[in-house]
């Protein structure tokens, strides 16, 4: 098992060694089946590195979370006002508290914009809202599920307090391990390959 | 069989076991499909036998579901690895006993266990439903003699190097063992609440990850560069391929779960690993389609070839599929539809069955010595399974697709079942189509060992015209 780190792109392992596996690789009959020495074709390797650069951005949590009770604290704040409850129907009531808070400016619309609520909705989840509230809740760590608002069943870090993070982070521990993990097999994989003779080098089967 | 069980070791003709195992396998395939087809019927048709507890739908779908995976799909693996194994290495299967004993035991404790299972003797855990002692036979009375059969003769070999498909059979056999021992332990130790959740869908991710799909890849690798007479495209790709599938297909069980409380970094851990399954994928594909490099004729002409590369390229829609609906943003939607059963006939009838189902074509030729009898029925069992399959996938996602819709907008249950009652006719059609063609398909295979043209001593079966 020697090793050999001159050209460690090409060859790991020396003249010698290389040498003899290229006599077995020509002279050895697996069955009647031979293999060839070519590499990974470069589209193939483009598209690996697509595949695992893909593998985060589709899982951060940021594309499949749930609206939050905070997400709504806006609307609900106008729904009994004048301006609203002056309007003739709900669905003008509706409009006229997105565009305003839309007008207003939140760094939430573009999740307002993927939740669209009703009145009968906002009406639904009205009273436990303003309950969270009264009680100092976190609103963000609320899920709205149908007509119920329930803690979101993120588990994260643990507060001063006592109390546990409820918030979906874009980035957590897993991620992390996983880029180790990625790091790990790439390099164990490269180990491997390098280990045998250059793919400059095809075999001339002689079965 | 029953004279060979008490034979002596030389006595038993090589390539028994592996004849004995194809044609059980197909045996299953053809009970498990008709199960199937049964299933689906009853919920296409409501009123289809009715009243009869022992024919309802929840007494017979693990039933149908074990049949396939542990009699079809699995003895099939066991046929390829009983004649394929020694053939990479020059050598005899290391006890033929053994792969008898082994085909023998394997049909009584399967058959044992889908009694038990038809009369309601179950774990109630999903994929691995069969009660406890049912388990450790098929561990130490199944999975163990066959790896056992396996490493020797991989051991035993009369060559230096290890050909790719070995290094699979390998691998998988022990990793089995290693899936059934830790993924029954809930039942084995009486395991509850999430761990009990996570074990199970532990149990059954790694089941299809590293078992079915690596073996059936490992087929592939065999029968492609063997009747083409094509070289492997690259040895290189193949160890990418091999250390893909353990690493990245073994990690991303808890994405069965995104809903559940379990941890959420493992969920994002394991989501991003499921995404990652498209490398091994993509490895595979790339190393057998180079593989058909001047041979693309073959697609239309050979059987083997035939099913082999629809089994490879039906890898891709299975891959893309698996890898990105485990995501939150699509699993929330697909989660409990009927998309996750199409998805998961997409790899065990599709994807899978299409690569094991050539290896016992060419298995069954090579070790009877006699050409397949008719090349017509080959061909309409081949094109049962296609469109069959194809009918069931595509109308599965699409009543999956509906299920999603109603359960995210809250639609009233039955107006869902109304809605998807279309589709779940055309499931039983292609349902149905499947287990016709299976019917044909073991008259051949049965015709082949009776009256199959004699192959000539020195010849291989795909160098011989076919005559019907």
């Amino acid at each position: 098992m020697a090793w050999k780190f001159d050209n460690p792109l090409v060859s790991l392992a020396d003249d010698q060694q290389n040498a003899a596996a290229r006599g077995v690789w020509e002279g050895e009959s697996l069955g009647g089946i031979t293999e060839d020495n070519n590499r990974l074709p470069v589209p193939v390797v483009g598209l690996l590195i697509l595949t695992i650069v893909t593998s985060f951005l589709v899982t951060f949590p940021l594309w499949g979370q749930r609206p939050t009770a905070a997400l709504y604290e806006d609307y609900i704040a106008l729904m009994d006002s004048p301006q609203v409850q002056a309007l003739p129907d709900d669905a003008k009531r509706m409009q006229y508290i997105v565009d305003t808070v839309r007008a207003k400016g939140t760094a939430k619309q573009p999740q307002l914009d993927r939740h669209p609520l009703s009145m009968d909705d906002l009406r639904l989840i009205q009273g436990q809202v303003v309950e969270l509230q009264r009680q100092g809740a976190r609103m963000e760590e609320f899920t709205v599920l149908g007509n119920r608002l329930v803690l979101a069943n993120f588990e994260g870090n643990w507060r001063a307090d006592g109390t546990r993070e409820r918030v979906q982070p874009w980035w957590d521990k897993g991620y992390t391990i996983d880029v180790f993990y990625i790091i790990a097999f790439c390099v164990s994989v490269i180990v491997v390959v390098k280990r045998l003779p250059p793919y400059t080098w095809q075999p001339k089967h002689k079965h | 069989m029953l004279k060979y069980l008490f034979s002596k070791e030389e006595d038993i003709p090589p390539g028994t076991a592996a004849i004995f195992f194809g044609f059980s396998s197909i045996v299953w395939f053809v009970l498990g499909t008709g199960l199937g087809s049964f299933n689906a019927a009853k919920l296409a048709f409501p009123d289809f036998v009715t009243g009869i507890e022992l024919l309802s739908f929840g007494h017979m779908r693990q039933v149908h579901v074990l049949a396939v995976i542990l009699g079809w799909i699995s003895m099939a693996f066991a046929m390829t690895m009983m004649y394929i194994t020694p053939a990479l290495g020059n050598t005899k299967l290391w006890s033929e006993k053994l792969g008898v004993w082994n085909c023998f035991l394997w049909n009584i404790g399967l058959g044992l266990g889908l009694f038990l299972l038809w009369n309601g003797v179950s774990s109630g855990r999903e994929y691995s439903d069969m009660p406890w002692f049912i388990d450790l036979v098929v561990i130490f009375g199944v999975l163990f003699p066959l790896g056992i059969n396996v490493w020797m003769t991989i051991k035993n070999r009369r060559t230096q190097g290890i050909y790719t498909t070995n290094w699979f059979f390998g691998a998988a056999t022990f990793m089995v063992i290693v899936v059934f021992l830790v993924g029954n332990m809930p039942e084995f130790f009486n395991l509850t609440g999430l761990t009990e959740a996570y074990l199970t869908w532990w149990f059954a991710h790694n089941v299809l990850g590293l078992w079915i799909t690596p073996v059936a890849a490992a087929i592939s690798y065999y029968v492609v560069p063997k009747v083409t007479g094509n070289p492997l495209y690259s040895h290189r790709i193949g160890h990418l391929h091999f250390w893909s599938v353990v690493v990245f297909y073994s990690t991303p069980a808890a994405h069965h779960l995104m809903s559940a409380p379990l941890p959420e970094w493992l969920k994002s851990f394991a989501s991003v690993e499921g995404v990652l399954i498209l490398v091994p994928a993509i490895a595979f594909v790339s190393n057998l389609l180079l593989t058909m490099h001047g041979k693309w004729r073959m697609f239309v002409e050979n059987v083997e070839i035939k099913y082999t590369i629809t089994g490879v390229l039906l890898a891709i829609p299975l891959n893309m599929q698996g890898g990105f609906q485990q995501t939150r943003a699509i699993n929330w939607y697909v989660h409990g539809t009927g998309w996750i059963v199409a998805h998961a006939h997409l790899a065990l009838l599709g994807f899978s069955t299409f690569l094991e189902a050539a290896a016992v074509y060419y298995g069954l030729q090579v070790l009877l010595r006699r050409k397949v009898y008719s090349l017509s029925l080959a061909n309409f069992h081949f094109w049962m399974l296609l469109i069959g399959f194809s009918t069931y996938w595509i109308s599965m996602t699409i009543a999956g697709l509906i299920q999603g819709a109603g359960k995210i907008y809250e639609v009233p249950y039955i107006d869902v079942v109304i809605a998807e009652h279309p589709y779940m006719i055309a499931r039983w059609v292609g349902g149905t189509m499947v287990f016709i063609g299976n019917v044909v398909w073991m008259y051949n295979m049965w015709m082949t060992a009776r009256a199959g043209t004699p192959i000539p001593a020195g010849r291989l079966p795909h160098e011989l015209a076919y005559e019907r």
